[in-house]
């Protein structure tokens, strides 16, 4: 994914306001954690000389629909359901050691990740290590997915 | 068209390298002949040096040749980090494996992952179709 | 639970713990089948029809006319096999023994030198199973299997704990690519685990290889990063269990395998190594020993009366160059999309049989086509994943299509 300097940099940089925050940069961290759309920015929209932008930008910021409580996405044009992310996913394998942990088909229904019709399904988010009381900022999934497929924002 | 038109296209020779992709090969099992697997086929991945070589934009076609085939593809920046400028990658497809030379010298394994091409831009011209490879 | 497992015949891993629910005889939803699995289980959206000379006709008279074409045929070519049954190969083999003909398969121009080196014991080699319980370090070279073998990695080599793996990847086994770009796979092993040679610059590698395991300065023409090569020996040095993956990038880019023997002698000299293909096809590995089982070789045989005749002249690409047969059977493969343009246009002039689930490039050009049951959904039968291992393959849905087993013994006996 993108900085924020690179999305403010295809911003139109003017702190104009119209989009109701006090500048283009915090329009920019918006953006990034997904609070906001690339269309809720007016000019962009509106003005030709940012089309090549806005278009840039909205090839960044596909459209998901399916964003979990944990911020969990996942690109479903991008996975390739190699399941790399589920055998990896420590919940997973507390939850299914000798099935999904053990890069099997999954043998109960408390895990988080699985792979369904060729394409990775996110499920029981809420026990995310990401997510919860005692949260840290767990990589497994992402790290070990070779097309960027898992994304939290 | 002018006569110039053709004069003016730079010629580049490029060592193709082919490699396989998911996605293409997905395609491929839903329908040979069907749009996504042309789409993900017919297309040659170069370095962006390469690109401006040949005075052609990301998404411009390209005509490669050499002396056992022709294909028109479409030209897309390979995103690597490292600099490869003189060999572009293919996925290998029946739009790659029409320019594989067929002499294998006698060992019966063609060079399907590494052969010479002459490349140059098509200046609009359609991707060669599946249909008229074979 | 257990039974109701079935398996993908989408690539040589033959992944066997599929899931699938089934809606009015159909698949409706597939488990934990990877995307190109998932596609294959599926089925093409261009189904082939049963016809001769393109007029559409019925599977008794489409078999008559493929055994006709074949009886008049001095030395036809039986050709494919990657993607067919065991069953199906057999009888492939008595139809090429009966007519005299030539067969071969795709490993011919792809894994077979290094299966043939394994079935001759040249090699050492283990199963995915081991892999999985002891691997502790892995390379994958020339080899990508995030886009050849999704769940490579996920099922066997890399990510899942094992008996004797039991802290997971991150602690207990280390994944190396050495490939000529970075591939996808290379990217999950990370900076570190990457390295990058040139285009055929693999046996120079080998050989620098072999330097640094022994000790001395490694040399190549090409610029190595030798810091990095002698961290690399080291590695390899104290692996307990160490595999490499050989991938088309590795077979291609070897004139002959004396660099690897040499390799993987002094790796086993060192530690303990072992090799295996990535066999693309579902059962390129299975045609291989069928084939060897019969005749003592894997591929590129052709018979002559009672003489079984091997070399490279009998290979699939030399036979159309040289014009050699006269008239072709293809089954599970698609050598108009798979060889080059200029070696396959001679399949058009002679007559040609094509049979297979699905429409082909090659089956546009045919004289006869014969439709067969997808195997792993339509039909079973068994086949052999790419570390040697047989695997039972099962029948999902009902199909009022012949297995390419019973086809093939139809043409067999119709001979
Ligand atoms: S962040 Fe960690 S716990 Fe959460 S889904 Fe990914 S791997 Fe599992
Ligand atoms: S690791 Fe990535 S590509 Fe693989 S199944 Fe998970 S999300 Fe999909
Ligand atoms: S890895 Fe191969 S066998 Fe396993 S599900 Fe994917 S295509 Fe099928």
């Amino acid at each position: 994914m993108a900085s924020v300097m690179e999305i403010y940099q295809l911003l139109p940089k003017t702190n104009c306001k119209e989009c109701g925050k006090s500048t283009c940069m915090a329009f920019a961290v918006d953006l990034l954690s997904r609070k906001v759309k690339v269309g809720d920015c007016p000019p962009l929209v509106r003005e030709d000389k940012y089309k090549a932008n806005y278009e840039k930008l909205s090839g960044m910021f596909t459209p998901v629909d399916n964003v979990t409580e944990t911020g969990l996405i996942v690109h479903a044009d991008k996975c390739i359901g190699c399941g790399n992310c589920v055998v990896a996913c420590p919940v997973n394998v507390a939850a299914d050691p000798m099935g999904a942990g053990s890069g099997k088909a999954p043998t109960c229904d408390r895990i988080i990740l699985k792979v369904e019709d060729g394409i990775v399904k996110a499920m029981n988010v809420q026990e995310c290590r990401r997510f919860g009381e005692n949260k840290i900022l767990c990589v497994a999934c992402i790290d070990t997915c070779p097309t960027k497929a898992i994304e939290f924002v | 068209m002018g006569f110039g038109q053709f004069l003016s296209a730079p010629e580049t020779k490029l060592r193709i390298v082919t490699y396989r992709d998911v996605f293409q090969d997905s395609a491929k099992v839903a329908s040979i002949f069907g749009e996504d697997y042309e789409k993900l086929s017919a297309v040659i991945k170069l370095d962006p040096q390469d690109i401006s070589k040949l005075s052609i934009k990301e998404g411009d076609t390209l005509i490669l040749k050499n002396s056992f085939g022709k294909v028109i593809v479409k030209a897309l920046n390979s995103g690597y980090d490292h600099s490869h400028t003189g060999t572009a990658y293919m996925v290998n497809s029946p739009w790659s494996n029409a320019l594989v030379p067929e002499d294998s010298g006698g060992t019966g394994v063609p060079d399907f992952k590494d052969f010479e091409v002459l490349a140059s831009s098509a200046k609009g011209g359609k991707v060669t179709g599946i249909k008229e490879i074979i | 639970m257990e039974n109701d497992y079935y398996v993908c015949t989408g690539c040589a891993l033959l992944c066997d713990d599929i899931g699938v629910e089934l809606e009015g005889g159909k698949l409706n939803k597939v488990h934990t089948a990877c995307r190109k699995g998932f596609a294959f289980m599926k089925g093409c959206t261009n189904p082939m029809e049963c016809a001769v000379n393109g007029e559409r006709t019925d599977i008794d008279s489409a078999i008559k006319e493929a055994a006709s074409i074949l009886r008049n045929a001095e030395r036809p070519l039986i050709f494919g096999h990657a993607n067919s049954s065991s069953g199906a190969q057999k009888k492939a083999i008595d139809i090429a023994r009966k007519t005299n003909g030539f067969i071969d398969d795709t490993s011919s121009f792809c894994q077979g030198p290094m299966v043939e080196a394994i079935m001759e014991g040249k090699l050492k080699t283990c199963t995915l199973d081991d892999v999985r319980h002891k691997a502790d370090v892995i390379i994958y070279w020339g080899a990508d299997p995030a886009n050849s073998h999704p769940r490579h990695m996920s099922r066997y080599s890399y990510f899942p704990r094992g008996k004797e793996r039991q802290r997971g990847w991150e602690e207990d086994r280390t994944a190396i690519t050495i490939d000529v770009r970075k591939s996808d796979t290379a990217e999950i092993c990370g900076q570190n685990g990457f390295y990058q040679i040139p285009v055929k610059g693999d046996a120079e590698f080998m050989d620098a290889m072999v330097s640094a395991l022994s000790g001395k300065i490694p040399k190549t023409s090409y610029d190595l990063d030798k810091k990095k090569l002698l961290e690399l020996a080291s590695i390899l040095k104290k692996a307990k269990f160490g595999v490499i993956f050989a991938g088309l990038g590795m077979v291609y880019a070897l004139d002959d395998r004396e660099p690897l023997y040499k390799l993987m002698d002094k790796l086993n000299s060192v530690s303990n190594f072992h090799l295996i293909p990535m066999a693309g096809h579902y059962n390129m590995r299975g045609f291989n020993e069928n084939l060897f089982e019969e005749t003592g070789y894997i591929n590129r045989v052709k018979f002559s009366g009672e003489e079984v005749l091997h070399g490279p002249e009998y290979s699939v690409v030399e036979a159309l160059r040289q014009k050699a047969v006269d008239a072709a059977l293809v089954i599970g493969a698609d050598p108009l999309s798979s060889l080059p343009r200029s070696v396959v246009r001679y399949l058009e002039e002679i007559p040609l049989i094509v049979i297979d689930p699905c429409h082909t490039l090659t089956s546009v050009k045919a004289n006869v086509t014969i439709p067969c049951g997808l195997v792993g959904v339509e039909t079973g039968g068994s086949a052999v994943r790419m570390d040697g291992i047989e695997i039972e393959v099962k029948q999902i849905v009902d199909t009022d299509r012949l297995s390419d087993e019973e086809i093939m013994t139809r043409i067999s006996e119709a001979l």
